[in-house]
């Protein structure tokens, strides 16, 4: 286990140049890049003098190296600055108000995906050469090309306008949000026993959710099967049938050693899943990080879209420590 | 251990939302009594509010919003481009039109029952004028000072004669807000409101927008008890949300063929009304660059080739109309200059011109055009690709069409990079001059990157922009378009018409050219 401590601090202080190396190249590309926040901000009408003086309040008369440096020593004291348009609104106000929405609809995107990744992926092993193996294969191939935009509106038309089952977009209906504790809604509804809340909110998350657990099951559909068909033909689970051991505790463990590739994938896509997110959230009108990080790249708001990158590079990082310290746990063979 | 990593992994999840913040809540309201089933209206728009302070405020989908929550001392009568005393009983103008006084009503109240006095409108102005945000210009370009001369009575004392000054005072700029406002920086999420038929119950950025009826409003209450304001990131979801009655009113911005289509359902109102919104051609005439629409010749060629009821037709599927004047039809003074002088899609004198111009089918004119794929919807490559087919049906000339994003484009076109480029143009104030002068004005039309100067144009606005006569202002406004349409520095191409797509059971829809939806006017028949 000290090992495994050891292991923490070290991809905890890792991520400190990740950070910086990330953080530096998002600078400079933005700013490289041609067009101007204070310009794409105020549109064409306002009078140039105008815009020169805005663009001196932002600092961006500045000479490069001195804003990248004011920019960095700034993020070391935790200040993310203000955005650069539309309010000026402090960058992590701006953040925390989308980040709950993300987090939501990627906890419930990302527990789709590995339910269905891992039932059909299962069922394909189980059932090898049979036609429902073949059905399942063809789904993982189906479900990892399938287009966001054109499947969620296709759902949305089915569900929502022709069934009228399920909302179409947005979060919860206006007037029926929880009292807030985490801004995650379906949580604080169930925190404040509000099921009408609960009910509304599960309702507007499920074809969001739906949509991205499809698109990224298929590639646990496809580890999973693989993995398992070829635990399924190791010597020790021969012996355990050869022993007379129940088929339950067979797949019990063999389900067991085929899940360790997919615990790895889960970190990765996780990190997939909130880039997944954008075109999702823009589907359904779901008022994330995705849609804002898209919207300010577009504004070229520089402070919103570094202090965006800084934050998801800061929580990738934590999600892969402790998608290691699981894998570590579910495998006591695994040292570091 | 499992269960020491499960609950890690929760821990770490709720801290990193724990820290969001609540959404905005605003003045307690009484809990209605009213289902919203019953009783509340909800509008759908592609729009977002950028942030609900008018000192900051430009864009049109806010000033909206903050039309319905505030008001100024004059305003468009409903259905009308007509000025009226809103905030103000009366008015006088004095020393020609340098000074102002506005005589306020005495029952003014902000939507906590603060009273709205003069000293209000006066900090509410002075304040715009110290945050020096986006939309100051409307009252920093104008006002040299503002006073209150008592309780009731407000004076504004002008840099010069300025005959729209009423027009201008009915824009959000203008508008008294609550002294909850911060003093002097921008207070984007700022609920408190000014003095207006609604106020805001509730406000989650970028996703709902709650307006209950202001109980201190001095006017006629509003007909409808709540109204919310749900917010699309495209227009086919705003489409699907109507068609499913999620929304009961889908407002900015369908697309045309969406609109086609929802015009064919049984349940639904298509509204058409025109609009002043417009859209034009930008050929660049600086003369620092080697731009072959330097030349007046060719920049008369390309407006005689263009067809503009093929681009409102093709294009747009009749959901616009075609424009030949930067003064938009329906307004005073428009003259369709374009159709008279150039006609429409007249290619043999476009080819005439640009022979005259020393071009031919073998030494074809090169045109790089313009367009940005972000900021005027999904339409906007297919205009460049219209346009680009009218012109090279000439054989005389040869496009390449261009695009960046909009922070790119608009800084190209500040720094003269772009030899023909499309804009489109929202009103600030219903006047002529908000159509002429930003375009035409030496100086006032540096933002657009080339420097169109006329000593005879530029006298020809400054007289039309103090005179206080609407005769002689008519009279100034038609021969600014005729210098327009023989100079030709910008070509218009279309007025968009408005288009709210409603349940057939509601009643009070009231558009104008002035663009405002008036949510208080709506009511369930």
């Amino acid at each position: 286990m000290a090992s495994l401590k050891a292991y923490i601090v070290t991809r905890a202080l890792l991520v400190i140049p990740t950070v910086l190396i990330l953080l530096t190249v998002v600078f400079f590309i933005l700013r490289i890049l041609p067009g101007d926040p204070i310009a794409a901000m105020v549109g064409q009408k306002v009078p140039p003098e105008v815009v020169e003086k805005l663009r001196e309040e932002a600092g961006l008369n500045k000479p490069l190296i001195v804003q990248y440096f004011e920019y960095l020593f700034n993020i070391l004291r935790g200040d993310f600055g203000k955005s650069m348009i539309w309010g000026k609104r402090p960058v992590i106000d701006e953040i925390m108000l989308r980040f709950p929405a993300t987090l939501e609809l990627t906890i419930f995107g990302f527990t789709l995906s590995v339910l269905i990744g891992v039932i059909t992926g299962a069922i394909a092993a189980f059932r090898r050469g049979s036609k429902i193996d073949s059905s399942m294969r063809i789904y993982s191939i189906v479900a990892y090309t399938l287009f966001i935009p054109w499947f969620g509106m296709l759902l949305q038309m089915l569900c929502g306008v022709y069934l009228k089952l399920l909302p179409i977009g947005g979060r919860i209906t206006p007037g029926s949000e929880p009292t807030t504790i985490t801004s995650l809604y379906v949580l604080d509804s169930l925190l404040t026993l509000n099921f009408n809340a609960l009910i509304d909110s599960l309702s507007h998350i499920f074809l969001p959710a739906l949509v991205l657990g499809i698109v990224l099951s298929g590639a646990y559909t496809r580890l999973l099967r693989n993995n398992l068909i070829d635990v399924l033909s190791q010597d020790f689970i021969v012996a355990y049938r050869a022993r007379g051991v129940r088929e339950r505790k067979v797949v019990k463990h063999a389900m067991k050693n085929a899940f360790i590739p997919v615990i790895t994938l889960m970190g990765l896509q996780f990190a997939i899943l909130l880039a997944g997110a954008v075109l999702t959230e823009t589907t359904f009108s779901w008022p994330g990080m995705g849609t804002f990080l898209l919207e300010r790249i577009q504004y070229r708001d520089y402070t919103s879209v570094q202090g965006a990158i800084v934050f998801y590079a800061l929580f990738v990082a934590l999600i892969s420590l402790i998608v290691d310290i699981v894998y570590a746990l579910l495998d006591p063979r695994i040292r570091y | 251990m499992k269960k020491l990593a499960i609950l890690f992994v929760i821990a770490v999840l709720i801290a990193f939302s724990g820290c969001a913040q609540p959404e905005k809540k605003a003045t307690p309201t009484p809990v209605a009594t009213e289902t919203p089933e019953t009783k509340a209206i909800t509008i759908g728009v592609t729009d977002k509010v950028t942030d609900l302070d008018p000192a900051n405020a430009y864009d049109f989908y806010t000033w909206e919003v903050l039309q319905n929550v505030m008001g100024g001392l004059m305003r468009y009568k409903p259905g009308t481009t007509d000025l009226e005393p809103y905030l103000a009983e009366s008015y006088e103008i004095k020393d020609n039109g340098s000074v102002y006084i506005f005589h306020l009503r005495k029952d003014l109240k902000f939507a906590d029952g603060t009273p709205c006095k003069a000293e209000d409108v006066v900090r509410s102005i002075n304040r715009v004028m110290t945050i020096a945000g986006d939309p100051s210009w409307l009252v920093t370009d104008f006002v040299d000072k503002v006073e209150a001369v008592d309780e009731y009575t407000v004076k504004f004392t002008l840099k010069k004669p300025i005959s729209y000054f009423l027009a201008l005072v009915a824009t959000p700029p203008y508008f008294p807000v609550h002294p909850n406002y911060k003093a002097n920086e921008i207070d984007a999420d700022q609920t408190a409101g000014g003095v207006g038929p609604y106020k805001i119950s509730k406000w989650v950025r970028d996703q709902e927008l709650i307006l209950e009826p202001n109980p201190y409003f001095f006017g006629d209450k509003p007909k409808t008890d709540k109204i919310i304001v749900r917010f699309y990131q495209d227009a086919t979801t705003l489409r699907l949300a109507i068609e499913k009655g999620e929304i009961d009113i889908a407002w900015r911005t369908l697309a045309p063929v969406d609109i086609q289509s929802l015009k064919q359902n049984a349940n639904l109102n298509v509204i058409e009304v025109p609009g002043a919104f417009i859209r034009y051609l930008v050929l660049n005439g600086n003369e620092s660059t080697e731009y072959p629409t330097k030349d007046k010749l060719v920049r008369q060629a390309i407006a005689a080739a263009i067809d503009r009821n093929d681009i409102a037709q093709r294009v747009y599927l009749g959901s616009v109309e075609p424009l030949y004047s930067l003064v938009p039809k329906g307004m005073w003074s428009h003259k369709d200059v374009f159709k008279t002088m150039y006609g429409d899609g007249n290619l043999d004198l476009a080819k005439q011109l640009l022979t005259q111009a020393g071009y031919s089918e073998e030494d074809k004119l090169m045109l790089e055009l313009w367009w940005t794929p972000t900021h005027y919807g999904d339409t906007e490559k297919d205009l460049a690709q219209v346009l680009k087919e009218q012109l090279e049906k000439t054989g005389m000339i040869s496009v390449e069409l261009k695009s960046a994003e909009w922070a790119t484009y608009v800084d190209y076109a500040r720094k003269s990079a772009m030899m023909a480029s499309l804009f489109g143009w929202y009103p600030d104030y219903i006047d002529p001059d908000d159509y002429t002068t930003p375009f035409l004005k030496t100086g006032a039309n540096r933002w657009l990157g080339f420097p169109y100067s006329d000593a005879e144009m530029d006298e020809l606005l400054e007289k039309a922009a103090t005179s206080t006569d609407i005769n002689e202002r008519t009279k100034y406004y038609e021969q600014v378009q005729d210098k327009l349409g023989e100079d030709a520095p910008i070509v218009p191409l279309i007025q968009g018409k408005l288009f709210v797509v409603a349940k057939k059971n509601i009643g009070g829809i009231v558009l104008d050219p002035t663009m405002i939806f008036r949510y208080y006017l709506l009511y369930w028949q």
